[in-house]
């Protein structure tokens, strides 16, 4: 579904934030990515749908190359739903005119039939009542989940999540998790820039560790928490899992 | 100061059929109020063009639009006003000329002239309000949009600009306004607008004080009526809890 193949981004002539990747995500399998700040984690989910553009090598979206000149970049993102840390919903849209606006104007969807499927999916995630409230007035968690449902809206392939609970105070952090575990389970492919190990370990089919730019660990969550590979794996999974940071 | 006051002046015959001095005001004010708001018209859209052109990704967009801004920010009004009226029209095809100047009534060729002033002069000035507008949101949200698959026309007309236009309605108001005295240039070029009306009146009537204590009324007047309008509109497009809106 996801291809990597040999690609590095710089930032200026500098800063080298992607190194050497290769990396594959099947159809239908959960990706999670995680690593110390700075490591180039959102940097690597944002290439995949060119919110950052790369330098060198390639990228692929099923049959599609993503950096290719020729490829028509708004039809890819129709395809890669992409869920920010801010939430980034519109302020001057109602709950429902959010979730309606991109099928509407770029699906060129009915109106009617675009709020049909939008109600059907505030009612996936529990918002169903808030459909004609303004986002100032929803909570971080509803916020978000609004955000997922609009991601939602436009049937993406893949689902990108960058760290989608990293802006939520905690008692929050549930109720978002929770959806995002019901939509793996309903077979979505997804890959989840997130801090939450707990996600991680019962969710993911595959943890990725980033650090500096680089791939360090690529295995099954199991793996990665009884026996990961590297020092710098091991000194992260110390500090995140920590009962307490003293 | 010793002065006798005599308000019964605009009752009476400026010796033109059957007018009093208070119709010269009137038709003044018409022309002072169609001035303004076609002047708005222009200044709005291009206005609008200009900044959304400033914060375009691409280089000649944003450099053209700059050097618009500086042109017609930095050259007095009245100058600008008597390049439009009186070089301008030297510059084009002759038929067109001749039309300008012979054929078209000295009042509407006076009005056309203040018109393309004007407008493309605040334009300029609402141009940087849109373009701090724009700048002022959080660049997730052009993010999120592209994301969605929105094409630029579409973050800009559905996500940026109605959010930007919320921002700057104050200073947008007091743009517009601006526009209602700024049209007041228009007598020097003799388009009898509200000024040119009052200057005659006091001239006919060598009653000085009380025409323009009437000009000063009506000018006031009208702009009090354009901010309390301008607020309204402010507080129906509203968006509850919208940050920038400020207050609650």
């Amino acid at each position: 579904m996801i291809r990597f193949n040999n690609v590095n981004k710089w930032y200026g002539r500098e800063h080298h934030v992607l190194k050497n990747i290769n990396l594959k995500v099947n159809a239908g399998e959960v990706v999670v990515v995680c690593g110390p700040s700075g490591s180039g984690k959102s940097t690597l989910i944002r290439t995949i749908n060119q919110l950052e553009p790369i330098e060198q090598g390639e990228i692929w979206v099923d049959e599609v190359q993503v950096n290719n000149p020729r490829t028509n970049i708004n039809r890819l993102r129709e395809e890669v739903g992409f869920v920010f840390q801010h939430f980034n919903l519109y302020p001057h849209l109602s709950v429902l005119d959010n979730i309606t606006l991109a099928p509407i104007k770029v699906k060129k969807l009915a109106p009617e039939a675009a709020r049909e499927r939008a109600l059907e999916l505030l009612v996936r995630v529990g918002l169903e009542h808030k459909r004609d409230a303004y986002p100032s007035n929803l909570s971080g968690g509803q916020q978000q989940r609004v955000a997922i449902a609009r991601g939602l809206a436009m049937q993406p392939k893949v689902m990108l999540f960058d760290e989608p609970t990293s802006a939520l105070d905690p008692e929050m952090i549930g109720e978002v998790l929770q959806v995002m575990q019901d939509l793996a389970k309903s077979g979505m492919t997804m890959m989840v820039v997130t801090h939450e190990m707990g996600f991680a370990r019962e969710v993911a089919d595959r943890v990725i560790f980033l650090d500096h730019g680089e791939i360090l660990e690529d295995t099954q969550p199991e793996w990665f928490f009884t026996r990961p590979q590297h020092e710098r794996s091991r000194q992260f999974l110390r500090q995140v899992l920590a009962p307490m940071h003293g | 100061m010793n002065y006798n006051w005599d308000w019964s002046v605009f009752f009476k015959s400026t010796g033109i059929g059957s007018e009093i001095y208070l119709d010269w005001f009137i038709t003044g004010l018409g022309w002072t109020v169609a001035l303004s708001l076609s002047s708005w018209v222009i200044a709005l859209l291009l206005g609008t063009v200009l900044g959304v052109m400033r914060t375009l990704p691409g280089r000649f967009a944003a450099r053209f639009a700059t050097v618009y801004v500086e042109l017609f920010r930095n050259v007095p009004l009245l100058v600008q006003l008597f390049v439009w009226y009186f070089l301008v029209p030297d510059w084009l095809p002759e038929k067109l000329e001749l039309w300008f100047k012979q054929d078209l009534h000295p009042a509407t060729s006076a009005f056309i002239s203040v018109t393309v002033c004007l407008g493309l002069f605040t334009a300029a000035r609402v141009c940087e309000q849109v373009r701090t507008g724009i700048q002022a949101l959080p660049r997730g949200q052009a993010m999120a949009a592209y994301a969605l698959g929105l094409r630029l026309p579409q973050v800009y007309r559905k996500v940026l600009l109605p959010q930007a236009f919320r921002i700057i309605i104050p200073p947008l108001t007091s743009e517009f306004l601006n526009v209602f005295k700024n049209s007041s240039v228009a007598s020097l070029i003799g388009l009898m607008e509200l000024l040119a009306q009052t200057k005659q009146t006091a001239e006919f009537t060598a009653n000085l004080f009380e025409a323009f204590t009437l000009a000063t009324v009506i000018y006031f007047v009208l702009n009090m009526a354009l901010m309390l309008i301008m607020r309204g509109v402010e507080k129906r497009v509203r968006v509850p809890g919208l940050i920038a809106l400020g207050g609650k």
